[in-house]
Formats: structure tokens, sequence, C-alpha cells
């Protein structure tokens, strides 16, 4: 072997070892469970039935892909997570904007919207509850005589996807001001001298260029916006059919005991959300020209 | 120009309207007394502290406040230091199994969480670590580190390292020249990831509620969820909207404090990567 | 770290927390789960004193809400827990808990103690095929709850409060009647005792079987009638109790059906509107109804390492002491006859009697293992009650419950 294999070995040892104890850590605490989750998938596997448990094979996954309720509540989640990323997009954007241009107090606007992002999103939740909640809340009171949003499906659907931009609109201004910023001023200038207005500069000149950073920020927020959570769980808990994925698969696996079709459900969002990772990072490779040879 | 200030003035004032409306209504609900908290308006027709001083005195909350404020901070720390091993790894080290690493952190990012649960808490009464920091510290570390590695490892990769050979050529040990050069262009990045690794840990509900059982390791989201009003049935209102403005505090005091750094931090990370 | 808090604590005064800390003397420790009440630390110190040394019962609170409570016991007991020894449990839980042989059996001579004077509705509630799995702590039932300006003579059915409603409504005057119909299980609470006043019911005795048929399409039809009448509220499916409680309260319904708890929180709260907040009996369908039955019982874990102190605690904390301290700060219904004759209960409950009148017709919720099955099937398709179809619902609901019984399916 030559020097330079040595100094390659070495590199490669060295590699191995620092990435090793955060393997682990993800090993234990997540491979171990989601292997699991897999194997009761393909089991009949409920806890206050223990002497019926047994292979099954597909039985699970045929039960949930021929269920109403199943495919309710996932055309929720896609509902909830396209309109709310794509609202997010556009008031990120306007954030972002805002957040990058502005001769007004920068410190202030960029210290505020960080804000919403920190807070505990059931906390936030809870605010919003009560906003909207008649009598209590000052929302509410601005409705007329008698109305009680979250008592319908359309209003509640809307509160829940209010409560989910609020939240997490900044973090996508963040993600786009990283693009906004990689934004040359000079071409911008250039293109003014050339008579383009403020709108066509930013459809013609920003929006190409951001289009990687786009990109990203849509990835990550559709995601965290296919699995939530938290936030229909403390407004409506899944009623007026507002239930998503995730809250589906809680109620079948922790409240039902029945672990066998609740491994399923967490399997099938799994492949549900790895399908739109790796369309977007197909998209993203292709669609982005200058992304592909920076690595 | 002035009228340019104005604009932006107006624009400002949304913005902060945006972000700050539903937090301000959360603090208005906790300074109401019991009596007017179902009036309806946004702002307290009478102030009182004594939603505050409930969480406080009848002892329910106190200990969570410190479970929380403990455990983030050591999850934070040891998924800084993990993830700073890995993240340098993958942005300096050519190795095989380096986008395999990048893969698997997705892979354990995208996983429903509500799923790993159920055999989280059987491994954990099975090794002793539930009911304990951490039983919690050992999950939130997990699902931190994706996020660290990948804000580390985009961020590192962004440091000119042929600074550090100069350094030493110009005399510098080694050690020197990792710390006068590359250390002060690395904190950014790290500072982003503690602070998102904090948020996260700060804000977990599920784990938090599943796999404590008592007042020991118990955080103060799941704290709130356990509140009493006066009676089985009454909505303790004051005093979940007390505590939700006490657990938020620290958060406002990280964002002013570590604000320049999380947003350059973030942008410069996220993108590039 | 934790020693420093608690000594900080400690030196607080805030005895609630120091249970949690440990330290001070030996001897058996026996872990008390219970449901979030407000004064039951003083019950447990009580015990405590009595128990001498003998053992010392710690007070672990669970979550607020009845689900929330289940998911953390069951999870634990699933996996064999021994850090759990006296739990106190939901009326609807004994048979799921007893089922899957998590909870003991109370032998002989600890069950007679537990039995004694203890009033029948309540104990049926603690028994499971013949056997005693808890003891009985409190009880509850619903009761009309009105304003005797708005209505002078209290409606004895659910059409009689829609009528008042109308009248009331065409007066401009407060006309809702405030009722449990968010999508969980109070509204489950609210059909089972339409389905019991219409001389039906969900399951069959043993708990194995559907039963619906005509008395649940007649359920059905007082709960959408109700639903769509000038009696509801709008917010009629998101109420849970304590909205209930709140809404009466702001002044805009005329009655409310829920727990006495609502009367000492009136009183406090509103003592403009509490002067003419008066009770009676639960509205029924042609006469009055049947009240629906609440309540908790204290089991004790199968896991339990030390179960002859744990059965000997849970027998001090619902004991007659334990109970009249609980009814008379937390205003929990006993289940100890004999309280009710307490002289400190005239001042706390002066619904007593109409608690104890309701109790001899009160409509406990299905028996069977499978309860959460079918109380989350049974909410779910009736949610939001002014949607509901009478025959095909009725019909939808046998077809799920079926599978719920087998726990086959998916639970919405």
């Amino acid at each position: 072997m030559t020097a330079k294999g040595d100094v390659k070995s070495a590199e490669r040892r060295l590699g191995w070892l620092l990435c090793a104890p955060a393997v682990v850590f993800m090993l234990l605490v997540a491979a171990y469970p989601i292997a699991y989750s897999v194997m009761l998938s393909f089991k009949r596997y409920d806890l206050r039935f223990p002497d019926e448990q047994g292979w099954v094979g597909f039985e699970n996954y045929a039960t949930v892909l021929t269920n109403q309720f199943w495919w309710d509540a996932f055309f929720v989640t896609v509902f909830i997570t396209v309109v709310s990323v794509a609202i997010e997009l556009v008031l990120g954007m306007g954030l972002a904007v805002v957040m990058h241009r502005t001769l007004v107090g920068r410190g202030l606007i960029r210290t505020v919207v960080l804000i919403p992002y920190g807070i505990v999103t059931v906390v936030a939740a809870f605010g919003w509850f009560y906003a909207w909640t008649p009598g209590t809340g000052w929302l509410a009171g601005m409705l007329p005589e008698g109305s009680a949003p979250l008592t319908e499906h359309w209003p509640a659907l809307f509160i829940i996807i209010l409560a989910e931009v609020w939240k997490t609109t900044p973090f996508m201004a963040l993600l786009l001001l990283a693009g906004l910023a990689l934004v040359p001023d000079e071409l911008h200038r250039a293109a003014a001298m050339d008579g383009a207005g403020r709108w066509k500069r930013f459809v013609r000149i920003t929006l190409p260029l951001m289009r990687p950073a786009i990109a990203v920020a849509l990835l990550f927020r559709t995601l965290d916006a296919f699995r939530i959570y938290d936030n229909i769980y403390i407004l409506t808990n899944g009623a007026q059919d507002t239930g998503s994925v995730s809250i589906l698969t809680y109620t079948n696996l922790v409240s039902g005991l029945n672990l066998g079709i609740g491994s399923t459900m967490s399997v099938l969002i799994f492949i549900t959300v790895a399908i739109i990772a790796f369309v977007f990072v197909k998209l993203l490779n292709t669609g982005a020209p200058g992304s592909g040879g920076r690595r | 120009m002035t009228g340019k200030r104005i604009q932006w003035t107006v624009l400002d004032v949304v913005v902060v309207a945006f972000a700050l409306i539903p937090v301000l209504w959360l603090t208005s609900l906790s300074l109401k007394d019991p009596a007017t908290i179902g009036d309806g308006n946004f702002l307290p027709s009478s102030w009182t502290f004594e939603n505050y001083v409930n969480v406080f005195t009848d002892g329910a909350f106190l200990r969570p406040l410190v479970n929380s404020i403990g455990i983030a901070l050591s999850a934070t720390l040891i998924a800084i230091v993990l993830g700073t091993f890995a993240a340098y790894a993958i942005a300096r080290l050519d190795f095989p199994g380096r986008n395999l690493m990048l893969g698997a952190a997705l892979l354990v990012a995208m996983f429903p969480q509500v799923s790993l649960v159920t055999p989280l808490f059987n491994i954990e009464r099975s090794l002793g670590l539930f009911n304990t920091w951490p039983g919690l510290i050992l999950p939130y570390v997990t699902f931190a580190l994706p996020l660290t590695i990948y804000t580390m490892s985009t961020f590192f990769r962004e440091i000119p390292w042929e600074l550090e050979k100069a350094a030493k050529m110009d005399g510098a040990s080694s050690f020197q020249a990792f710390r006068k050069v590359i250390v002060p262009l690395a904190t950014p990045g790290v500072v982003t990831a503690a602070v998102l690794a904090f948020i996260q840990s700060w804000n977990d509900f599920l784990f938090a509620i599943s796999l404590t059982s008592t007042e020991r390791s118990r955080t103060a989201p799941a704290a709130i969820s356990f509140f009493t009003g006066s009676s089985q049935f009454a909505d303790p209102t004051g005093s979940v909207s007390a505590a939700a403005v006490i657990v938020t505090i620290p958060i406002v005091i990280f964002v002013l404090i570590f604000q320049r750094r999380i947003v350059s931090g973030l942008t410069a990370g996220a993108v590039k990567g | 770290m934790s020693r420093l808090v608690c000594g900080g604590i400690a030196a607080a005064g805030l005895a609630g927390l120091l249970t949690g800390c440990g330290g001070e003397g030996g001897g058996v420790v026996v872990n008390l789960y219970n449901a979030p009440q407000e004064n039951l630390g003083k019950i447990v110190e009580r015990c405590n004193e009595l128990a001498d040394g003998e053992y010392r019962i710690v007070l672990n609170t669970l979550p607020r809400d009845a689900d929330s409570q289940r998911e953390q016991l069951v999870r634990r007991l699933a996996a064999g827990d021994e850090g759990m020894d006296v739990l106190g449990l939901d009326v609807t839980w004994t048979a799921e808990l007893a089922s899957a042989e998590w909870i003991e059996p109370w032998p002989d001579d600890l069950r007679r103690q537990a039995e004694e004077g203890v009033l029948e509705a309540p104990l049926k509630t603690a028994t499971y095929e013949g056997e005693l799995y808890a003891a009985p702590y409190n009880t509850n039932v619903q009761l009309l709850w009105y304003r005797s300006d708005l209505m002078p003579e209290p409606a004895e059915t659910w059409r009689e409060l829609i009528d008042t409603a109308e009248r009331l409504a065409a007066e401009d005057r407060p006309h809702y009647v405030e009722v449990t119909g968010a999508q969980y299980e109070g509204l489950v609470v609210w059909f089972n005792s339409m389905i019991e006043s219409a001389g039906g019911s969900i399951l069959n005795e043993a708990g194995d079987k559907v039963e619906l048929g005509e008395p649940a399409v007649t359920a059905m039809e007082e709960i959408r009638d109700f639903s769509r009448s000038a009696a509801a509220d709008p917010s009629l499916s998101n109420t849970q109790e304590d909205q209930a409680r709140l809404a009466m309260e702001s002044g805009v319904a005329f009655a409310q059906v829920n727990w006495p708890f609502v009367y000492a929180s009136m009183v406090a709260n509103e003592p403009g509107i509490a002067e003419d907040f008066e009770w009676a009996p639960y509205p029924g369908i042609d006469g009055p109804g049947r009240s629906p039955l609440g309540g908790a019982n204290f089991g004790i874990s199968s896991y339990s390492a030390n179960k002859a102190a744990s059965f000997d605690a849970a027998l001090c904390l619902r004991d007659e002491e334990s109970q009249l301290m609980a009814a008379v700060n937390d205003g929990l219904p006993p289940t100890i006859e004999s309280v009710y004759d307490d002289p400190q209960m005239a001042e706390a409950y002066p619904m007593r009697d109409a608690i104890l009148a309701a109790l001899e017709t009160a409509a406990p919720r299905p028996v069977t293992p499978v309860y959460q099955n079918v109380s989350t099937v049974t909410s779910a398709l009736l949610s939001p009650p002014a949607s509901i179809d009478p025959e095909p619902t009725a019909q939808a609901m046998r077809d799920q419950l079926v599978q719920a019984l087998e726990s086959r399916g998916v639970l919405p």
C-alpha cells in the first residue's frame, strides 16, 4: 500500500469514528422502534386479545387501505398540507422580503418573527383554541352571534391551518431569506436600468435564482406538515372530520391498543413521506440549473 | 425617502402584529381573574397575578420547569457534541457511508413520532430509564441529531479550511490554528444548531407525556396538561395560560440573545446544502 | 440538582411536591395513581397517619382528561410495570382492566369491607363477572340544572326543554340548553342515557352483542331534533362539561345537564344567577329520564409488589371519612350511603337527595373489555349531533360496533 492509501484509510477510520456516536444513538432510539413497527404491521397484535396474536401477512394493509376512515384522514391531511404550505410559501416570501429589505427596525423584525417559531406548539394551540371558543375568545367574539367555528368542518379546518401557518411561516421565511441573500444586487440594478418594474424583476430575476431555496423550504415544511399532530390534538382532537393520519394512528395505536393496525398506519405514513421527499429531491436536482454543479 | 420609510414601517407593523397578537392574547388571558376569564375581551378588564401565583404555589409547576430546563439543556449539549463530530466528518472527510449517514439521519427525521412511543416505552421500561431524565434526553438527542448534523455540516462546508494551513505556515501550532482560526468561524453554525436543538427539545409534548409518570422527570408542556381546575371537569384556563406564558419566556430570551446568530446560521446553512 | 430542588421546595412549604422527593423513613411505599383532584393530598396524608409507618402512600397525578389517564395506565400495565399499586379507575375501565388481568379481584374478607354500606349503582360499576375489582370511591350523576327565573317549572322531557327554548327565543331571552355534544365520551354518555330512557341499550347485559334497535332510532331522533332546535347552543358539537358550565355562567343558557360540580362554581362565580339556579331530575323522552352514571373506584395493580398494603391503603382512601372529605372539599358525591347524612353535607350538597334519587335509576354505560372501541365508534358516528340521520346512522353504528367488539378494523 502506498502512503496515499494509508492517509485514505486513516481518513476513513476517523470519519467512521466521528460518526459512530451519533449513529449509535439513532440506531438505539429510532432504528429498533422503526423495525419493530414494520414487524408489527404484519401481525394481528391487539393488547386486549393476547391469545389471538399471530402473523397475518398483508391483511392489516388491506384493512387500512380499504377503510373509509383512513382515506378521509388521508385526504384531510393532504388538504391541510397543500393549503398550509402554499399559504406559508406566499406569506413566508413576503416576510423574507420584509426581513431582507426593510429600512426600519430590521433587528426588531427579525427578532419578533422568531417568536412563533420558538413557541411551544401545544401552548400556541391552546391560545388559538381559547381565542375561537365562543364566550372566552376574542376572535370568536368578532364573529356573528351564535357562531362556533371549531364545531364545523370547514371553519375548524381553516383554524387548524391558521394555527399551523402562524407557527411555521417564520421558519419558511428564514429558509427563503437565505435564498434572497444569494440574489446579487447588481442584477437588480442592471434590470432596473433596462426599465424592468419591481414585480417583473421579482418574477424574472429573484424567483429563478431562489429556486433551490424554495425547493428546500417546501420539502422541509411538506414533510413536517404531513405529520401534523399537536395542533389538531388540541383544537379538535379529530372531531368534525378534521383528523389527520397521525391522529388516526394515535387513536388506533395508543388508545385502541391495536398495535398491528396502528403500526400499519405508521408504515404507510412513512412511505408517503418518503415518496414526497424522493419527488422533491428529484425535482430539486433536475430543476435547478447550477445547483447540480456545486457539489 | 420618507415615503419609503412610512411604507416599510406599515409593513413592519403588520409583521409584528402577525407574530405577537396570539402571544399577547395568551398573556392577557393569563392576567384575567377567574370571574372574567369567559368575557371574551382581548384585554383583561381587571388585572390579577393570581394565576401566576397559583401555578407556583400549588407545587405542580416548579419542578417540571426545572426538569424542562435541565433536560433540554442536557439534550442540546449532547446533540451538539455528537453532531459536531459527525458534521465535521461529513463536511471534511472523504469516507464511504457518508451519504448513507445523511440518508439515515433524514430517515429518522421522517418517521412519524407517534409510532415510536410504544416501542420506546418498552425499551425504557426494561432499561430502567422510564420516568428519568436520561429517558427523555435519549429521544431528544436522537431527534435533534438529524437537524444539528444537517445545519452544521452545511455550515462547516463553507468554512475556508485553507486558512488553518496558512496559519500553521505562519508558525501557529495545530491547536492554536484551530482555536484562533477555525473556532471563531465555526461558532455561529454551532450556536444555530444548539438553539434549534434546544427549541425542539423544549417543545416536545408527545414523548414528555408518554415517557414520564411523576414530577421526577415530567417536563413543563406535559405538566400543563395535568393542571386541575377547581373541580374534576373545570378547565383551568387561567393556570394553563399563565404556565404557557412562563414556558414561552425562555424562548423569547433565547431569541433576543441569539437572533443574529439564528438568522445568519439558518440562512447560511439551509440553502447552500 | 434534584435534591437541591427538593430542599428548596420543602423550605418553601409546598407539601404537595414533598411526596415526589422520597427520602424520610423506610417502610413500604404504596404508589397511588389518580386523576387530578385538588385536595386528594389531604386524604392521602390522613391515611398515612393512620397507617402509622406500616406503609406510606405516595400520590401520583394522572392527566386531566380521562382518555390520557387511561392511556398512561394501560401502557404501563401492558408492560408489567411494578411501580404502580393503587389505581384510580374511571367506572368504564373496570371490564377492560379486569379481563386483561391487570387488576386484582378483591379477596372475600376485603371485599366485604369495600362493599359495606355502598350504594348499589356505584358498586355495580366496580364489579365484573361476579368479582369485585375495585373499591367504590365516588359516584356521579348528571342532573338538570335550570334557572327558575326563565323556566319556573323544570322540564321533565327533552321535548319540553325544546318548547321552553322556543318560547324564550321568541321573547329574546337566554334560550340555550347546554349538553355535552362534542365528539368524546360525553356524547356517548348523552346517547347512552337517551337510549336507556327509551327502554333500550347499546350492548346486551353480557356486553358481547350489539342491541340498539328501535330505541336507538328514537334516541337519535330526540338528539337530532334537540340539536336542530332553538335550545341547541351553536357550540353544541364542541361542548364538553366545562364549556357547558361556562356557557350557563355567562348567561346565554337557561338550563344545562351536567354533574353537580357546576353548583359550587355558579355560587362562587355568578352569585346573581345562582339565586335562581336550581336542579331537577335528568330529562327523559316520555317522562323523567335515566341519569348518566359516572364516578371512580380504586383498583389494585396485578403487578404491585405490595398488594397487602395496597388493599389496606385503598380501603382507607375510600372510607367514610375520606369520602366526606372528597365530597366537601372537591365536590365528589360519596358511594357510601351513610355519608350523605353527615351534617357537613347539607351545606356542600344541598342537592344530595336529588343525587340519591337519580342513582336509583341511573343508566350505567356498556360493560365490555373493549369499551374504548365502543365509545370511539359511537361518538364518531353521532358527531355532529345535528347531522344524525337516525335509521342509517343506527345501521352504520351496528355494523361498526360489531367490528369494534372484536377489535377488528380501523377506529375512527
